[in-house]
């Protein structure tokens, strides 16, 4: 989706989001000529402002935050690789 | 839904602040995106964030004590959460693995799924990065090659095309952040600044410069030194010029789009001495001034 229909899915104002994304708490692709965000842009821009609009976490504490999830759901696709190749071990 | 006071553990007595406090204390511990791999915090999570949102609002929490509206009123909107995507999207450019890439270093079949796992992940692109670059008028025609340091400390070579005009971007490909899995690196864009020389004016592929002549040089004519962005050349001006008169250096311009190159411009500005010139003088007075007036075709 581009910017301006983010925006409105996410609920974040302009300033909001060049701040996040200079922070790389966002990294929309950029390879095309217009910027475009994904559903998990969506998602992720949704989490970001739980913790920072209801949690009272400040913006250290969401680059901590940030970086755990990530490495929590990278422990959870390897996890679930590895359930899938044991439960069908042919290569 | 049920009683919100409940829901959040609260007395119905409870002030402003212990409802936030109580709301924070629960929806820390049941935010869906925080138990990725718990079912039932969502549905928790969301029966707390909807008792929040009911009492956190004063005017809404008076109507509920008072019987008006039930707690059902207050159902939040509908959003997926990042847990949707994050585990499941293998592509997104959050993916990170150092949370076991210990492991992966290891020579074991474990290691060797982990790996697969790892290599599973989609490609993506790095990002763009942007910088800024100053160079010469003349380096801006001529073309010039010039060394950028980035604020990490490391160096960028930037070739800048012949022609380039004030404010052009130079995009260097796989210059910027490096990408995930085949997806390649981002690109480095510079925008160049291009410095202003007083003595030349670019007007597309020509430039423009004014150039001083004596009084003698004008009315005999002769050969003057011009300079030009790519050094000076011999210019003959011809006997009789006057302030104004233009004169054109082909191809001493800016190049142009589609091959050849545009034309340098330079309008003579007649200029007398410095100072009283007591000889000039005595040359003028003797000079017929009634053969010539400038003004006769009304220009005053």
């Amino acid at each position: 989706m581009n910017k301006q229909q983010f925006l409105i899915d996410a609920g974040l104002e302009v300033r909001t989001l060049e701040f996040w994304i200079e922070q790389q708490w966002l990294v929309p692709d950029e390879t095309a000529s217009e910027i475009s965000f994904s559903d998990t842009d969506v998602a992720r821009a949704h989490l970001i402002r739980d913790l920072k609009g209801d949690f009272g976490v400040n913006d250290e504490g969401i680059d901590v935050i940030l970086h755990l999830v990530d490495q929590l759901h990278g422990l959870r696709r390897a996890f679930e690789q590895l359930h899938k190749d044991m439960a069908s071990p042919q290569r | 839904m049920r009683n919100p006071y409940e829901v959040l553990g609260v007395a119905p007595t409870a002030s402003a602040a212990d409802i936030q406090k109580a709301y924070r204390k629960l929806a820390k511990k049941l935010h869906p995106d925080l138990n990725p791999g718990d079912k039932a915090a969502e549905d928790k999570f969301k029966e707390v964030a909807a008792a929040n949102d009911l009492l956190s609002d004063a005017e809404k929490r008076k109507r509920f004590d008072a019987g008006e509206i039930d707690a059902d009123g207050a159902e939040r909107p509908q959003h997926r959460y990042y847990r949707d995507f994050a585990t499941a999207d293998a592509g997104h450019p959050y993916a990170d693995s150092s949370g076991y890439a210990d492991y992966m270093d290891q020579d074991d079949a474990f290691a060797e799924l982990l790996r697969r796992s790892e290599q599973a992940r989609a490609n993506r692109r790095g990002r763009d990065l942007h910088y800024a670059l100053a160079i010469d008028f003349a380096e801006s025609i001529a073309g010039a090659s010039k060394r950028l340091t980035l604020p990490d400390g490391g160096t960028l070579d930037v070739t800048i095309p012949p022609g380039l005009v004030d404010g052009q971007i130079i995009r260097l490909r796989g210059k910027g952040m490096p990408g995930s899995g085949k997806g390649g690196p981002g690109d480095a864009l510079i925008e160049v600044e291009v410095r202003p020389d007083p003595r030349f004016t670019r007007e597309g592929d020509d430039i423009t410069l004014e150039l001083p002549i004596s009084l003698s040089e004008a009315v005999l004519g002769g050969k003057v030194r011009v300079p030009t962005p790519t050094g000076a050349v011999t210019m003959t001006v011809p006997k009789g010029s006057n302030t104004g008169t233009t004169m054109r250096l082909r191809g001493k311009g800016a190049p142009r789009v589609g091959g050849g190159q545009g034309d340098e411009l330079v309008k003579l500005k007649v200029v007398l001495p410095k100072g009283p010139d007591p000889e000039l003088e005595a040359f003028v007075s003797n000079w017929d001034r009634k053969a010539f007036d400038p003004r006769e075709d009304g220009a005053s």
